[in-house]
């Protein structure tokens, strides 16, 4: 059984439509890279899948379980919801907890209530992914640099004890050579039986680390990444 | 001198307890309280009920005690939920949601008063002494149990709570809400049952409150205006969604009061306190915690 599969998903927020009837589906074990350039709809496809849209309408079966569905108000109601079936997303622009600390920022991840008890044995695995996180657990995590917010917002995620990871843009803002660290991280973490959707800018940065990469164009996936790029540039030369 | 202290902590105590729930509220909800009053006034009759009762039944000592202690917070959290169903649950991923539910808390405390009058009638109903009569001697002034008592059981009540959200997964998950409701809601935490939560333990805190202020007052329609008022101005001069700023402000307002009511008259009280109030609020728009300056994005 397939971990994700989209049908026929449109979302918008109001009279704005940014998704038109895309299809995907994401089988047990694969990390997918998502490429395209910035407002084509990769943040809209992620935030969609756990409900965070202004609209949307078209089936989303997360392992066989309905979770789409046509919703036009309540932003977000049903996101905790959601998110407690075993989706993780490291959301863009991080939504960290500013004020709290950063061993409290990553132990909020582990919140549903069996993974709160092994929340000790999961921060440890956090550090081994991130090592500069582990001499800062306790400093509130409003002071922390970009790159440290971006580790913080993503082992927030790897916390929980999801099936599908959504990691929404991890170099976005950040020197080159952290986010390359940061990416290579990413794509060493053992999935099991999981997955792990990665939006990105950046295509070189993803290429022969994920399984398969998609390219996102105005709302619709294209097998055809370089279609996706546009005629512009590689996205490597606007980032860098 | 030592009179006046305490005193102010007396008042600091109570008031610091329903101005510690008027900042939970807002800070995780974004809902200004107004009905916050007629949860002050529900454990004052939940709890007077009890003693009613327990004259029947019997029951004396510190069993009544305990038994109008907790009543008096259970009441206070029950009400405090069916201020969070009308005017919380229904409203809270509508526009305009903080003017909304000021508005409807508003209408729930005009409501409710009324209410407290066709039920109970407008006489002043006193509780029964829950730490006894007498007082310690110490040098030249002394303390009574009734206000060794409040002290001790607010702070204590303050200081449980405090911990709870410090150390807890559900106290995590409020200050989480507290800070950023988007982040929040990406770890699976829900705005509405934890916002109920929330008006629960604000409610239990004001009933304790409650209770602790009815030991020198009585309860009556309208004896929840005035502790919503100083818990308001409290919760301001703290700044809203700060503990140790509410704390701070808790002390200097309860000093305030004690001194004017000591050295100058009673009825001056309000307008010192909104003096004080103004005061800050001119040099520290955010209130002496200044919590929100660098914690909302």
């Amino acid at each position: 059984m397939s971990i994700l599969k989209i049908d026929g998903l449109s979302a918008g927020y109001g009279p704005v439509r940014v998704l038109h009837d895309l299809d995907l589906e994401i089988n047990p074990g694969e990390r997918v890279g998502l490429v395209g350039l910035n407002g084509h709809g990769k943040t809209t496809l992620l935030s969609t899948i756990v409900g965070l849209t202004g609209w949307q309408d078209g089936s989303i079966e997360f392992r066989g379980e309905q979770i789409g569905g046509r919703r036009s108000h309540g932003m977000g109601r049903t996101t905790p919801h959601i998110v407690r079936k075993g989706i993780a997303l490291a959301p863009q622009g991080d939504a960290i907890f500013p004020g709290l600390s950063v061993k409290d920022n990553l132990d909020s991840g582990a919140y549903s209530g069996a993974t709160w008890r092994s929340r000790r044995r999961r921060r440890e695995r956090i550090l081994e992914i991130f090592p500069p996180l582990a001499k800062l657990l306790g400093q509130s995590a409003g002071t922390l640099s970009g790159g440290e917010r971006r580790m913080v917002s993503v082992g927030r995620a790897l916390m929980s004890d999801a099936t599908l990871y959504l990691v929404d843009e991890p170099s976005l803002g950040l020197a080159p050579k952290i986010s390359v660290n940061l990416v290579a991280a990413l794509c060493e973490i053992d999935l099991g039986d999981g997955a792990m959707i990665i939006a990105e800018q950046n295509l070189p940065l993803l290429e022969g680390r994920v399984d398969r990469v998609l390219g996102m164009h105005a709302g619709e996936l294209k097998l055809d990444v370089g279609e996706a790029l546009g005629d512009v540039p590689p996205a490597a030369g606007v980032h860098l | 001198m030592i009179e006046v202290l305490i005193s102010a902590a007396v008042l600091a105590s109570m008031y610091g307890l329903v101005a510690i729930g008027i900042s939970f509220t807002w800070a995780s909800i974004g809902m200004l309280n107004l009905a916050q009053g007629f949860i002050f006034t529900a454990g004052g009759y939940t709890a007077w009920l009890f003693a009613q009762y327990a004259e029947v039944w019997g029951i004396t000592g510190p069993a009544l005690s305990v038994g109008v202690l907790i009543l008096g917070m259970g009441g206070s959290a029950i009400a405090g939920l069916l201020v969070g169903s009308v005017a919380f649950l229904p409203l809270q991923d509508r526009a305009n949601f903080r003017t909304r539910s000021l508005i409807a808390t508003l209408a729930i405390s005009l409501i409710g008063t009324q209410l407290w009058l066709i039920f109970f009638g407008p006489q002043n109903k006193p509780l029964p002494p829950v730490f006894g009569e007498g007082r310690i001697e110490i040098g030249a002034g002394g303390i009574s149990y009734q206000q060794l008592g409040t002290i001790i059981v607010a702070s204590g009540m303050l200081a449980a709570v405090i911990f709870w959200m410090r150390s807890s997964r559900h106290g995590l998950q409020m200050r989480a809400m507290m800070m950023n409701p988007l982040g929040a809601a990406v770890v699976g935490v829900s705005v509405r049952t934890t916002g109920m939560r929330v008006l629960a333990i604000s409610g239990a805190l004001t009933g304790l409150s409650s209770v602790l202020l009815a030991q020198i007052f009585f309860v009556s329609p309208t004896s929840g205006t005035q502790p919503l008022v100083t818990g308001l101005i409290i919760s301001l001069a703290g700044g809203l969604g700060s503990i140790p700023g509410t704390v701070a402000a808790a002390g200097l307002i309860g000093l305030a009061e004690a001194l004017t009511a000591r050295y100058l008259q009673q009825s001056l009280v309000p307008f010192v306190l909104f003096g004080i109030v103004v005061l800050i609020l001119i040099f520290r728009p955010r209130g002496l915690g200044g919590l929100l300056e660098d914690v909302r994005e």
